[in-house]
């Protein structure tokens, strides 16, 4: 028995092993039920054990002393592309069968970077360029693997990228001069391939029954839209203005398709009625707006008139800098909107667990939820809060005290130089239209030439 | 004797219709062996990794290997070579390459109006396509694989996500076909995108590749299903991509899926799982994070020998050049001493424990008991010896480096039965050196392949034609057309005692770059200078003169080929 046992225990990853810990006399933000004062959390097994006041550890655990500190449940962000190789595949308008799950890049260092900053899951998701993008992954930032697999969170919903407005018709219509070209066109391409995955299930749905002999072809794109029919898929949908918000809420009630978080909805504040009415819900910035016309109607507002409203709200970063600072960003919705603590940090902690479908797991801290934890020298919602520790499955992934200098797991064997500087470049265009500038890009030959040219006009 | 009569009669009419004709095929240079009969006559044999006789003699008859041991007559008809002291190891076999296949030229893309249905062949996906049409015996890989030893490659076809299946050759003259061993014997996936069009990314080439996959799987069956009863069934559709998947979903042939780095072992495994093909890695770079896994699945491998931390360039021939290289490397040495700061040093020693990593793995899989060749989809023939000592450095055993260039690849390729051992029955490829292949002074003197020798005993001469060289020199012009932004500049060669010295100055530059691995061969020339452009870029000249002339092609390390052009502009400027 005991050689089994140990047997097994080889057999699980490292990473997975996780250590038993116990936080002392910290205040317990626990985001679902109040805050508790000099209080204890115990995680056993990378899980949440108990919550209470002189807990005692059984041997072996790692005592925490935070004494003066608070504890939140880690962050989670609903919107990123943090740890992924490929953002866009902007080749076409409808894309569902591509999957970022199969890109994950565990030796991003933008992964620490976020532990940095509390936060433990993200929402590592498909670009914007397509009406209908490709599938996301939530992610738990198990940062020291190599092995993609292990940043994955087993279980979690499946999730599916939509997007309205300018990215998918200039990507498709200035771009590649075809459908969609106009708002208009967005919705019809929405409307057929929802139809045609109809077509598709009753194609199959017929030869199963024997009704038709030759097997129909097989189609991964209609195969996943089938299942976003069927709710089995998430979707999480690029949105900026209203009149484009209510078109898609119509679109999918006219299908049948209820589970939906619109991302950016910089317009929501218009519609939020009808949002919360629908069931949708809204993942937000705090007060990022006019990059493009679509985004110039916003207010910072926004997140805390959604929540009044009753939709369940999100703050989220699409980028890897704020994503170091999610405190911050939810702590504003405080100056606009007198949000309160609780529902403040909901907006980076439970509400996007609800938007992912993980809110039963993660979100807040809870007996038998996972050990996902943010330790804060001040209030988090403080401007002058710092990140102290950060906890994921009970394994600490990142302790102020402990921060070295170069954290890179995977570095270039055949670079004459750093490779922060190859990160940085790569970075620095990580976000929704992601793997654009190429593709826009008439020639790459161009892009070459247009290198040297610099090149030797500098020197 | 009316026979006789006949058959002579008759042998000259066929001489007369076919004969020249036959003739005109083989190489007009190489004259006829007088048998193909070999005596290898006193020799330390490797049967193989870890078993040296001293004193064998080996008779090679049409091809194979017909006899061996230390006391054997001498047939009436054999060619003897006398190989006292000299090591016999079984023919080199290249496990993955491109050996013999021409690097396409870069042509210009139709349009296309919808790029979300590109036609397959344009989104890469030409799994149709054998190795056997493009692969020419004659081609300087197949000759510089040849003269490192190397007695058989499998060959996989140039192109992108499915290039097309790969085949099995001997690596001798002659035509294609002759040297064809097995046609078709691999299916091959790599990473490859054609920018642009769908897929035009990893993650739309993994969908793409599941969705062939399971279209294969069910078109294969309907197809099945239709031929026993077609009563009641759609007719099949022909579709030439789809057919030549079918036999990866039957496991009838394997799929080589190029996976360098270790992002790519790991997407090929999830394929491998998710799809149930039989998986061969290949070109691994970076797999010792899926070691483990690879143990366990079985699954076969070849390391790429392109590793870091080389020096790229070819080992310098001559002293003299040799030693200004290496002035010029201590020069740029010093001047950098004076400015590192801590963070490089940190790094540099991080970079180092990181080759380091890359080097052992050849020597990591061994010690897991891992059965692998080697590939050579990025490495040059010129540098495999000096590698594979590095890898022995590193801790791979000589016993372990020689069974990844003969018995494992052998093995992995399915022709234990036929190579890979110096046995008797077995084909006669041969790798002859004068002292163990792996003592560093060694050097390779007879090549078999298919029991034909090749004699490397002599070196051969740099050709130095002074008739034909002396026109090449003086100030020449170029053009090189690159789609929508062609390139003018000037090369400017000059002859310094012996050698060549090549400079080559763009119009929009104010550097000149100086070309190394110059080779002149009749009326051909061939350099490379490193381009400085944002990260340094290795680019390849070969260009033909014909007079005031020349054309030929360059190649810009990983954009392909360009077709350059160019004439005679005066004397060459000796001030460069």
């Amino acid at each position: 028995m005991l050689r089994y046992i140990l047997l097994i225990i080889i057999l699980l990853p490292k990473d997975i092993l996780s250590q038993n810990i116990l936080i002392k006399n910290g205040t317990i933000l626990t985001v679902t039920n109040g805050v508790k004062e000099n209080t204890d959390v115990l995680i056993i097994n990378g899980k949440i054990a108990k919550i209470d006041i002189n807990l005692n550890a059984p041997d072996g655990t790692r005592i925490i002393n935070a004494n003066n500190q608070y504890v939140m449940p880690g962050i989670i962000d609903a919107h990123s592309h943090i740890a992924l190789d490929v953002i866009n595949e902007a080749t076409s308008p409808v894309t569902a069968e591509v999957n970022v799950g199969d890109v994950l890049d565990p030796m991003d260092v933008a992964i620490y970077r976020a532990l940095a900053g509390g936060v433990t899951i993200s929402h590592a998701m498909h670009g914007s360029a397509n009406a209908i993008g490709g599938q996301c992954e939530t992610i738990k930032h198990r940062f020291g693997t190599t092995n993609p697999d292990d940043l994955r969170m087993q279980g979690a919903p499946r999730t599916i990228k939509f997007a309205l407005g300018e990215n998918p018709i200039r990507v498709h219509g200035e771009g590649s001069k075809i459908s969609p070209n106009t708002r208009m066109g967005v919705e019809q391409i929405f409307r057929n391939a929802f139809s045609q995955a109809q077509i598709y299930m009753k194609e199959w749905d017929d030869y199963k029954k024997g009704i038709n002999k030759t097997s129909p072809e097989y189609s991964l794109r209609n195969e996943t839209i089938a299942d976003i029919l069927k709710g089995d898929i998430i979707i999480h949908c690029h949105s900026y203005r209203a009149d484009e918000i209510l078109m898609l809420m119509r679109v999918l009630k006219d299908f049948g398709i209820k589970k939906i978080c619109f991302q950016h909805v910089n317009e929501g504040f218009k519609v939020a009625p009808e949002l919360a009415a629908f069931g949708a819900s809204a993942s937000v910035f705090a007060d990022w707006w006019a990059y493009k016309f679509e985004v110039y109607y916003s207010t910072a507002f926004n997140a805390a008139i959604l929540t009044r409203n009753g939709v369940v709200t999100s703050i989220n970063s699409d980028s890897e800098e704020l994503i170091r600072h999610l405190y911050h960003e939810a702590a504003k919705t405080q100056r606009y909107g007198n949000l309160t603590d609780d529902e403040a940090l909901a907006l980076i902690t439970i509400n996007p667990a609800k938007q992912l479908g993980i809110d039963n797991r993660v979100g807040s801290i809870e007996v038998g939820k996972d050990g996902d934890i943010a330790i804060f020298s001040q209030h988090p919602l403080s401007i002058f809060t710092i990140p102290q520790m950060t906890i994921v499955d009970g394994i600490v992934k990142f302790d102020i005290k402990n921060d070295d200098a170069d954290m890179r797991i995977d570095i270039n064997p055949n670079e004459t130089y750093s490779s922060f500087y190859e990160n940085q470049r790569h970075h620095e265009s990580q976000g929704c239209m992601h793997g654009l500038e190429e593709l826009l890009m008439e020639d790459s030959y161009a892009k070459f030439m247009r290198y040297k040219y610099s090149k030797n006009h500098s020197h | 004797m009316d026979t006789k009569r006949f058959v002579f009669i008759l042998s000259c009419f066929i001489y007369c219709f076919v004969g020249e004709s036959v003739i005109n095929a083989q190489n007009s240079d190489a004259p006829k062996p007088l048998s193909n009969t070999h005596y290898i006559k006193n020799c330390f044999l490797v049967k193989q990794p870890g078993v040296i006789l001293s004193g064998q003699n080996i008779i090679i008859k049409d091809g194979f290997i017909s006899d061996i041991g230390p006391n054997l007559k001498i047939p009436y008809d054999a060619q003897i070579l006398v190989a006292d002291s000299m090591y016999v190891y079984a023919g080199f076999i290249d496990g993955y390459s491109n050996t013999g296949i021409t690097k396409p030229e870069q042509k210009d893309r139709p349009k296309i109006s919808d790029p979300g249905n590109p036609p397959n062949d344009i989104a890469g996906i030409t799994p149709q396509i054998l190795s056997d049409e493009n692969y020419k015996p004659n081609e300087k890989s197949v000759t510089d694989m040849r003269t490192a030893g190397f007695g058989l490659s499998h060959v996989a076809p140039r192109g992108m996500m499915l290039p097309g299946q790969s085949s099995i050759f001997l690596l001798g003259e002659g035509n294609t076909d002759e040297m064809i061993l097995k046609s078709g014997y691999a299916q091959n996936f790599q990473f490859e995108t054609t920018r642009g069009v769908y897929p035009s990314t990893l993650i739309g080439i993994m969908a793409k590749l599941r969705d062939l996959y399971h279209n294969a799987t069910i078109a294969g069956q309907h197809e099945e299903k239709f031929l026993k009863n077609p009563i009641g069934l759609a007719r099949p559709n022909y579709n030439k991509e789809l057919k030549s998947l079918y036999p990866i979903t039957t496991k009838k042939q394997p799929l080589y899926i190029v996976a360098q780095k270790t992002k790519d072992v790991h997407k090929a495994l999830l394929l491998k799982d998710e799809l149930g093909f039989e998986l061969v890695l290949t070109e691994v770079k970076q797999g010792w994070h899926y070691i483990e896994q690879i143990k366990q699945q079985n699954i076969p491998v070849f390391l790429s020998l392109d590793l870091p931390g080389q020096d790229k360039k070819t080992p310098e021939k001559d002293g003299k050049e040799g030693e200004k290289k290496d002035s010029l490397k201590t020069e740029i040495k010093e001047v950098k001493k004076e400015n590192i700061d801590p963070e490089k040093k940190d790094y540099d020693a991080k970079k180092a424990a990181v080759v380091k990593e890359y080097l052992a793995q050849a020597a990591n899989f061994e010690k897991n008991g891992i059965n692998f060749g080697f590939s050579f989809l990025n490495s040059k023939a010129s540098d495999i010896k000096k590698t594979i000592k590095k890898l022995i450095d590193n801790g791979l055993s000589e016993n372990g480096a020689l069974g990844a260039l003969t018995t494992n690849p052998a093995k992995i390729l399915g022709l234990s039965h036929l190579l890979g051992t110096v046995e008797k029955g077995k084909i006669a490829n041969l790798t002859i050196t004068d002292k163990s292949y792996f003592d560093e002074k060694s050097v390779i003197k007879f090549v078999f392949v298919d029991g034909k020798k090749y004699d490397y005993s002599e070196k051969p001469r740099k050709q130095k034609d002074g008739k034909t060289d002396h026109k090449m020199i003086g100030l020449w012009s170029y053009e090189v057309e690159i789609p929508g932004a062609s390139r003018k500049g000037k090369i400017n060669i000059k002859k310094d005692g012996s050698d060549f010295k090549i400079t080559v100055k763009d119009d929009t530059s104010s550097n000149e770059d100086i070309a190394t691995d110059i080779n002149v061969d009749g009326s051909k020339l061939s350099f490379s200078i490193m381009a400085s452009l944002s990260t340094p870029m290795k680019v390849d000249f070969s260009l033909e003169f014909d007079d005031k002339n020349y054309t030929g092609n360059v190649n810009v390390a990983s954009f392909g080929t360009f077709p350059i052009k160019g004439g005679y502009d005066g004397d060459p400027k000796l001030n460069f």
